[in-house]
């Protein structure tokens, strides 16, 4: 998924660099980057928010 | 100062997503190449954050400071710090000089990560407070020289990164890994697995979501315990605690030489008394909350002269009675005294077996001068642990598992975990211990490091406490009765 995100966000640089008129479709992507990333995140701490310590 | 333009801002913001792609972001890609080394997936979702933050600079370049952009930047930095402290925590407590992978400059990659979206939120704060009142523009602006390096630099790094993700993490619906193998360009050593996802499950604190005990909710039934066939012993008398006590008893000690008992309840209570147990000697009443958490008490043990008590989170106290105690000075350390207790020292149990596990007992081993503690199962973990800890530096000095002993038998799938010690004293050179749950005394040789014998108690109700007292063995009640057993010699 990390992969799928990278290019993703290269697809969002690109339209920024040289398809500026598609700004809306760039900012959707870079939306669901913020998700995916957080995702994989979510995932990778096993659902725990607080890692292994006292409150 | 001069405010910032859009204009300088915009070239501002370029060289700050120059900095970003061109130091830590490529600097870990080249970690890879160079080096071998892989993210594990938390550091892709600390290194793609910072990715993104660098994309939203790329945006500003672009189309301008829209307010849609700077909070998308604010909350990426947000969430990259939440991110690199959850990650962190998993290692800063470790102990010194361990980590996951090889540190930077003396510094884990993680810990770098909470540095720069600290460093990136800073950035955005300063450069906001900077920049003057810009009148929204639709469209597309030149991005200019910088901008448009910038753009490039973005380009071939994140495609660097993507590559280093396609051999490291796989095409999805693979994803990272916890522990992730050394970079490698040869496809038979990649490694693409689903492993973070066995087992899942979802919670607040994950592996730290640990009950306290709760005794009164055991099953008190010898019958239903996880040893076949014990023998029984008979109450053979009952005696009762007639000092009167700020609330119910919660952990239970003799001393052989004075014949006092040492009791603690449930709000803080402890109470040195007399050997008929209807007078009280000395008592104070410590204060739980500062600085050691001592919430609830659940241990007594008589050190000599000193006493010691326990909580449930292994945190400990002791006390010196029969000193006649500055009340001002001590006023810190009790919310009631009679005045002459004072507080020697206060602390916390350090364990490894024992970790993340609750305890409701303490003895003290005169021969060894040692306190032993025994834990309590929880959902997390089901082990018996007795933890010893020296007297002198009260550390951790040996900690095992009991086995089992010849003759004692296990039911099919359960174990020796299933029984919740509630009280605990050592006489004759073993450890006896009371068990709330199925109502079972348990004998352990502490050299052996087994359970010789076991016995059916018939009759207990929410036992908290255990103490010698010659051939008997008595065992404290939570609501203040003292139940009278003959002790069983050593060997059954």
């Amino acid at each position: 998924m990390e992969f799928l995100n990278l290019v993703l966000i290269l697809w969002a640089a690109w339209l920024v660099w040289r398809r500026p008129e598609h700004e809306r479709l760039a900012f959707t992507l870079l939306v669901i980057c913020c998700c995916l990333m957080a995702l994989t995140f979510f995932i990778g701490s096993h659902g725990s928010l607080v890692p292994g310590v006292n409150l | 100062m001069r405010p910032l333009t859009e204009d300088r801002l915009r070239a501002t913001l370029a060289w700050v997503v120059v900095v970003l792609i061109g130091g830590p972001v490529l600097g870990a890609v080249l970690l890879g190449v160079l080096h071998g080394d892989s993210p594990c997936i938390l550091c892709w979702a600390e290194r793609i954050g910072m990715i993104l933050i660098a994309l939203v600079g790329l945006f500003v370049v672009r189309y301008g400071p829209r307010p849609r952009y700077l909070g998308t930047a604010v909350l990426i930095a947000v969430w990259g710090i939440y991110m690199s402290l959850r990650h962190s925590g998993l290692h800063l407590a470790r102990d010194v000089g361990q980590g996951f992978s090889a540190p930077i400059l003396g510094v884990h990659t993680y810990v770098w990560a909470l540095v720069i979206y600290v460093i990136a939120l800073a950035v955005i704060g300063v450069l906001l407070l900077c920049v003057r009142e810009i009148a929204p523009v639709e469209g597309a602006r030149e991005p200019g020289k910088v901008g448009r390096f910038a753009s490039g630099l973005f380009i071939v790094v994140i495609a660097a990164n993507a590559l280093q993700a396609f051999a490291s993490t796989g095409p999805p619906p693979w994803f990272g890994q916890g522990d992730p193998v050394r970079l490698s360009w040869n496809p038979k050593h990649w490694v693409w697995s689903f492993e973070e996802l066995e087992p899942y499950y979802v919670s607040l604190r994950g592996s730290w979501t640990i009950p306290r005990p709760d005794a009164r909710a055991a099953d008190p039934d010898p019958g239903h315990g996880p040893l076949a066939v014990l023998p029984g012993i008979t109450v053979a008398g009952w005696e009762r605690i007639g000092a009167p006590l700020n609330g119910a008893v919660s952990g239970f000690a003799r001393d052989s030489a004075t014949g006092r008992f040492l009791v603690t309840t449930d709000r803080y209570g402890v109470y040195l008394l007399d050997s008929s147990l209807s007078r009280v000697v000395h008592h104070v009443v410590v204060d739980p909350g500062f600085s050691v958490d001592l919430s609830p008490l659940a241990g007594a043990a008589f050190l000599g002269d000193t006493l010691a008590v326990l909580s449930t989170n292994k945190s400990w106290a002791l006390l010196l009675p029969s000193v006649p105690a500055a009340s001002d000075s001590e006023w810190r350390h009790f919310l009631a005294s009679d005045d002459h207790v004072g507080e020697v020292g206060i602390g916390r149990f350090q364990t490894v077996r024992a970790h993340q596990m609750y305890v409701l007992s303490l003895a003290f081993d005169p021969a060894a001068q040692e306190l032993i503690t025994v834990s309590v199962p929880n959902p997390r973990h089901h082990q018996l642990v007795v933890s010893r800890f020296g007297r002198g530096d009260m550390t951790v000095s040996s900690e095992f598992e009991p086995k089992l002993g010849a003759g004692l038998e296990l039911v099919a799938g359960r174990s020796l975990a299933d029984y919740l010690v509630t009280g605990a004293t050592v006489t004759g050179g073993r450890l006896y211990v009371i068990s709330a749950a199925y109502s079972t005394l348990l004998v352990i040789d502490l050299q052996a490091k087994t359970v010789t014998a076991a016995y059916a108690v018939h009759g207990l109700a929410h036992p908290v406490g255990l103490a010698a007292r010659g051939p008997q063995l008595l065992v404290a009640q939570a609501d203040g009765r003292i139940a009278l057993l003959s002790r069983p010699s050593p060997s059954r």
